[in-house]
């Protein structure tokens, strides 16, 4: 019996094809999605912020099922990818997308009121890192928006080049650039272009 | 003189650190260096055993710190090589017991007096690497290629680059399988070096000769046969700057295998 399983064995690994059931390739693909986690400085808390932030902004456009939403990183070759998937159960017409708009704006105006009253130096800050959130997800939204009318279910994707070069002596800084909020920091006269832009439209 | 300070360092535990430090020593020893080997493992010290040292050792990297003698003292001679010697770790103390600014200071007076000083480096990422790391301006990196390995050397490169004294990092992969590589099952040394985007030094393959030099207290670079040994020499001459290929581990051997690829190759061109 012996004998025969060999030779089965031999020539059943003659014909299987290579690349597809092996486990090593499991193993690079698990690790290459854990050492990006790894390499940025995203925590859990930072990703649930990051996805509630979404939601409130994806929200003015399309009534979808939030609890179902997923945010994941992905690998796409030589990319990671951010893959958000959300379930949308219908886009919001115009009018709807309106009132939506001017209810966040009048929310947004309302609490700027309240901050001016805080500490100016505070409130500059604050202000800052609004604008950062905004532009984080402005790209997505351009993507899931234009997605959502063809399919029910929108993908929207901002894939994140991974320098070539590895940032090692930048540890503290860290992560790839357009993950890391703290390095948008430098334009936030260009946001605010566009945040209007939208508003406008 | 100065000598050359280079860290062995891993992250993960059990790689073989130590084993690639006795071997890497005893093989630019053998080539006529002067080498010290440095335990900064402090509590659970195993360098002595590896080289077959562990009844000579009298004073330990701990005693010249806190001057119960001078480091020519402490300095254990190698039974074979009088080229090669350790300063053992203290068995008995922790890690707290040493400083990095300590570490660094015998560092310094060992390279003037040495062309080589290779300092083995505890697991983990705590104080033991910091002060392990501290005297030295080269690193070798070990792994396996498993996962859990990766991942560790992965975070010890990136914390590696955020020293400055660190001039070049290096990547030794240990306990290679060519037989698991060919079948796909374990990652190749491309996977490996795709992943942690460093320079390889060296790649070891797995050798059950390994296990025996352990026993006798006799690194694996004294065996002229073994495979691994021969890896070990290449990796001591390629830190001498010369440029000696890596053995070719992936050559199938036998009949079945050299058709099959042949078969792989047409396939591929297709």
């Amino acid at each position: 019996m012996g004998i025969f399983t060999d030779f089965y064995n031999t020539v059943a690994r003659f014909f299987r094809p290579q690349e597809e059931d092996a486990s090593k390739s499991v193993a690079t693909n698990r690790l290459k999605l854990v050492l990006m986690q790894d390499r940025t400085n995203l925590t859990p808390k930072i990703l649930e912020q990051m996805r509630g932030e979404l939601v409130d902004l994806l929200s003015k456009y399309l009534e979808m099922d939030k609890d179902l939403l997923e945010l994941n990183f992905e690998q796409e070759g030589d990319q990671v990818a951010l893959m958000l998937s959300i379930p949308v159960i219908r886009a919001k017409d115009e009018e709807e997308i309106e009132a939506a708009l001017a209810e966040a704006k009048a929310l947004k105006e309302a609490q700027e009121e309240a901050e001016e009253e805080t500490d100016e130096e505070y409130e500059e800050d604050e202000e800052g890192e609004d604008f950062e959130d905004e532009e984080l997800v402005e790209e997505e939204i351009e993507s899931a928006e234009v997605e959502a009318e063809i399919n029910s279910e929108s993908e929207a994707q901002q894939t994140t080049s991974r320098p070539k070069k590895r940032r090692r002596k930048l540890e503290k800084v860290s992560s790839p650039e357009g993950l890391n909020t703290e390095e948008k920091t430098e334009e936030p006269e260009e946001i605010e272009q566009v945040s209007t832009e939208t508003t406008e439209g | 003189m100065t000598g050359r300070v280079i860290v062995i360092t891993s992250g993960k535990g059990g790689v073989g650190k130590t084993t690639t430090s006795a071997n890497i020593g005893t093989a630019l020893a053998k080539e006529g260096y002067k080498v010290v080997l440095i335990d900064t493992d402090l509590g659970l010290r195993n360098l002595d055993l590896l080289l077959g040292l562990e009844n000579r050792i009298v004073y330990t990297i701990v005693d010249v710190i806190e001057e119960r003698c001078k480091l020519k003292q402490a300095l254990v001679k190698d039974k074979k090589n009088p080229n090669l010697s350790l300063l053992a770790a203290a068995q008995t103390r922790d890690k707290s017991a040493v400083n990095a600014e300590q570490l660094k200071d015998i560092c310094n007076q060992l390279k003037e007096k040495n062309d080589f000083v290779l300092v083995d480096c505890p697991a983990g990422i705590e104080q033991g690497f910091q002060n392990a790391v501290a005297g030295a301006s080269e690193a070798i990196v070990v792994t396996t290629p498993e996962m859990s390995a990766i991942r560790d050397a992965d975070r010890i490169i990136g914390l590696l680059a955020t020293k400055e004294e660190i001039e070049s990092t290096k990547l030794l992969l240990n306990r290679v399988r060519p037989k698991l590589i060919q079948s796909k099952e374990m990652m190749s040394v491309d996977d490996v070096v795709g992943i942690l985007e460093i320079p390889l030094i060296g790649i070891i393959p797995e050798d059950t000769g390994i296990i025996t030099s352990t026993n006798k207290g006799e690194p694996i670079v004294n065996d002229e046969n073994a495979l691994a040994g021969k890896a070990y020499r290449n990796v001591a001459q390629r830190i001498l700057g010369e440029e000696v290929p890596f053995l070719d581990l992936d050559e199938p051997k036998g009949f079945v295998a050299k058709v099959k690829n042949i078969f792989a190759k047409l396939k591929a061109k297709v």
